[in-house]
């Protein structure tokens, strides 16, 4: 049989080219610490994917052009390999796998979505690499006993469960009926559970609970259901799509509902997309330019939003924020353990409590940040149909005071 | 004869060297491992009977749910594991881990098998596209409908049990590699003494004309059913080391993920030539080192490139290289060719 020969030659080339294809990078070269990330560029999480890469480029541009890292008397200024994990866990695994024993990558950066982060966390766990990311918020995420994972936002049952207390409040202390949709996704699912103790502790009630399919373009069926059941309250959570679908839906099918909180607003550019048509959404952030926090890098929040819309030229979601207060964090630590070993650094990132433009960030032996409270805000328009978001909670950060209940649609 | 056992022995030592030759690759040859294993298996009713099954991600997705969860229900309560707001962190043992991986694998293989033949009853009487477009159906169904099941983690997804903690860094590779590598190795033995029995020939027949088969009292249904049995055994087998590679679980992006490994098990059979033994294993390779090398120089574009490379097989490999080798060097192949008739083809055409 030749057909042998064939196939030697084949395995032969095969050969060569593993051989010739093993390049390997140190994790500190010359003067550079680069860092490794998966990010979702293609994919279901492309836009927010985006925001998370531009938010660590516009932090690594900053630190490296105002004097950069300083270890052991030397400066070292940031780099960062990117991999697009297509949104797929499956990828982001594989993609952290190979930034570590390929890359030769010893410090990571977070994916964007907690389940591309849960797909990841247990790679980096297993070789000890610490992995600062600002992207994954789910729950789950902080109860496993990760000690090289450390999350510089809020989690995920902590989005939504003020507005139902907020809407309990207006209710003058009596439970409220809350009707719920939820993407199938890691990060919704947790908001839902954070929404479903705020339920339980409230004496509220649910009265819809929807899962809605991933890559959310429509929601009719549960949109009609809140027509008939007439909730307090309604609840939507499905990354960016599900907030554009959610408003767009809502003002197609004129469903009048007392109060509309979800998360994601800023991300899907709501007020810029849909107008009047979103106005009075309420909407769990991480962060909002308004807030009086302060670093050396990029100053505040209204600065952050100034520079970052004339480098990007859009205004940052909250995403973009949380993802350049990373790479502060990673600096901060590298400097206080002043070495590249990944135990000494791990150990000063568990340490860290410093307060950045984003807010402040102090982790939890689970990793994820305590020191820094959610806020809500509410999409406000003008006659001239200009729209904002103000923040409307918590009471020690609000601009603007909360409209409740929703005007129906045919007063608007 | 001996030449063939010269190349099996030469792939059995670079198989079982690899990952020292290689240690950085260990994941991608895993990987690679459990790509062959799907489109060699898709390839015994896809390739040899003829019917083009995008349902195998089905027996895939299972086999990975079956395996996780056996591995973590032998020791644990499942829920409590699944549940995101579980306080509790439960660590297995290196035994456990090992007992657990062992049953859940042999559960990740069998339940499929069964499936298959229960499904395969009821549908496998539709020929043709029918018979495709209907299995394109379960892995988006058994997608949606895993992805509502709490004990099973939901949309939340499903996190497996961490490897245990023996010995160094590269032990976990290195398990999975020789898991992945040793189950191709089975996979490649059993599909090979199927092709040497009557078996195959009844599949080629129901391919060729399922009609004529029936008529010569061939139970075509029957064949049918055991054909699509076997592959789901070695799908699900695939499926349960995935899943433990991989780490994480999610219902329509890891395990029931028809948009990639299904339609990817169905591209690399018809890349490397369905219909054949080694054209799966070929088209698997190959399309693997296409896919790492689009990722590393073309980022962001590697669907593109991708989606080029499907156009060109599709055009010029339409019987994929095993096809295209087959034509231009048919001597190879043990085929005896008189170069006077091959001449007078050639002008005929």
């Amino acid at each position: 049989m030749k057909l042998s020969k064939i196939i030697l030659s084949f395995v032969s080339a095969l050969v060569i080219l593993f051989s010739t294809s093993v390049v390997s990078f140190a994790k500190v070269v010359g003067d550079k610490i680069i860092l490794g990330a998966a990010i979702s560029l293609t994919g279901k999480y492309s836009s927010n994917g985006v925001h998370t890469q531009n938010g660590y480029n516009m932090a690594v541009d900053r630190i490296n052009s105002m004097g950069g890292v300083k270890v052991g008397g030397k400066t070292y200024k940031f780099d960062i390999i990117y991999y697009d994990d297509e949104s797929n866990p499956k990828r982001a695994a594989q993609l952290a796998e190979r930034l570590i024993s390929q890359d030769g990558v010893e410090f990571m950066l977070g994916p964007y979505s907690s389940g591309l982060t849960k797909a990841i966390a247990p790679v980096t766990e297993k070789y000890g690499v610490p992995m600062v990311e600002a992207n994954g918020a789910s729950r789950s995420l902080f109860t496993k006993g990760y000690k090289y994972l450390f999350a510089v936002l809020a989690p995920a049952n902590l989005y939504l469960d003020v507005a139902i207390d907020l809407a309990v409040e207006k209710n003058n202390g009596k439970g409220v009926t809350v009707a719920m949709a939820f993407e199938q996704d890691a990060f919704s699912q947790d908001v839902r559970l954070g929404v479903l103790d705020a339920i339980k502790r409230t004496g509220s009630k649910k009265v819809i609970d929807d899962k809605l399919p991933k890559e959310l373009n429509d929601m009719a069926a549960t949109l009609v259901k809140v027509k008939q059941m007439k909730p307090d309250v309604l609840v939507v959570s499905g990354h960016t799509k599900g907030a554009l679908t959610a408003i767009r839906q809502i003002s197609e099918m004129k469903v009048d509902v007392p109060m509309l909180a979800m998360t994601h607003c800023d991300a899907a550019k709501l007020s810029k997309q849909h107008g009047k048509n979103s106005q009075y959404a309420l909407c769990a952030s991480q962060w909002h330019k308004t807030l009086t926090y302060k670093d050396d890098f990029f100053k505040d929040g209204m600065t952050y939003d100034a520079d970052f819309t004339k480098e990007f030229g859009y205004a940052p979601p909250y995403q973009a924020a949380e993802s350049s207060a990373a790479l502060l964090v990673f600096k901060d630590a590298f400097e206080r353990a002043d070495s590249f070993d990944q135990k000494k650094v791990r150990d000063a990132l568990a340490a860290t409590n410093m307060q950045t433009f984003y807010g402040n960030i102090k982790f939890a032996p689970g990793g994820q940040n305590v020191d820094k409270p959610m806020v809500l805000f509410q999409v406000m328009c003008d006659d001239g149909g200009k729209c904002e978001n103000k923040v409307v909670a918590p009471t020690k950060w609000a601009s603007a005071k909360l409209i409740h209940p929703i005007p129906s649609w045919s007063e608007r | 004869m001996k030449n063939n056992l010269i190349l099996y022995i030469g792939i059995l030592i670079f198989g079982i060297a690899a990952p020292f030759v290689f240690p950085a690759f260990k994941v991608q040859l895993s990987i690679l491992c459990v790509l062959i294993i799907l489109a060699t298996t898709w390839n015994i009713q896809g390739g040899e009977m003829g019917y083009n099954s995008f349902g195998n991600i089905l027996f895939y997705g299972l086999g990975m749910y079956l395996c996780a969860s056996v591995q973590v229900g032998m020791f644990f309560p499942l829920a409590e594991w699944t549940e995101s707001g579980g306080e509790k962190t439960f660590v297995h043992t290196p035994t456990q881990f090992f007992q657990g991986m062992a049953v859940g694998l042999i559960v990740a293989a069998v339940v499929p098998t069964i499936v298959a033949g229960l499904i395969g009853y009821s549908i496998l009487g539709l020929r043709g596209h029918y018979f495709a477009i209907c299995t394109l159906g379960l892995g988006v169904a058994a997608g949606e409908i895993s992805g509502g099941i709490e004990i099973i983690g939901a949309g939340q997804g499903f996190t497996t049990p961490p490897f245990p903690d023996v010995g160094s860094l590269d032990s976990r590779g290195e398990f999975f590699y020789f898991l992945s590598f040793f189950t191709l190795v089975l996979t490649f033995i059993a599909v090979r003494s199927i092709y040497s029995t009557r078996f195959k020939l009844i599949l080629n027949a129901i391919r060729d004309n399922e009609d004529k088969a029936e008529a010569m009292g061939i139970e075509t249904m029957k064949y049918k059913i055991i054909g699509w049995m076997i592959s789901a055994f070695f799908c699900g087998l695939a499926g349960g080391i995935m899943g433990g590679l991989v780490g994480y679980i999610d219902s329509t992006d890891v395990a029931f993920d028809g948009r990639e490994m299904g339609v990817f098990m169905v591209l690399m059979a018809i890349l490397g030539g369905k219909g054949t033994l080694w054209g799966p294993i070929i088209g698997a390779t190959v399309f693997h080192i296409f896919k790492e090398g689009f990722w590393t120089f073309f980022l962001g574009w590697q669907y593109v490139a991708l989606g080029v490379l499907i156009v060109v097989i599709v055009i010029y490999f339409p019987e994929g290289i095993m096809g295209w080798l087959r034509e231009k060097y048919p001597e190879r192949f043990g085929e005896v060719v008189d170069e006077a008739d091959r001449k007078a083809q050639v002008e005929l055409k």
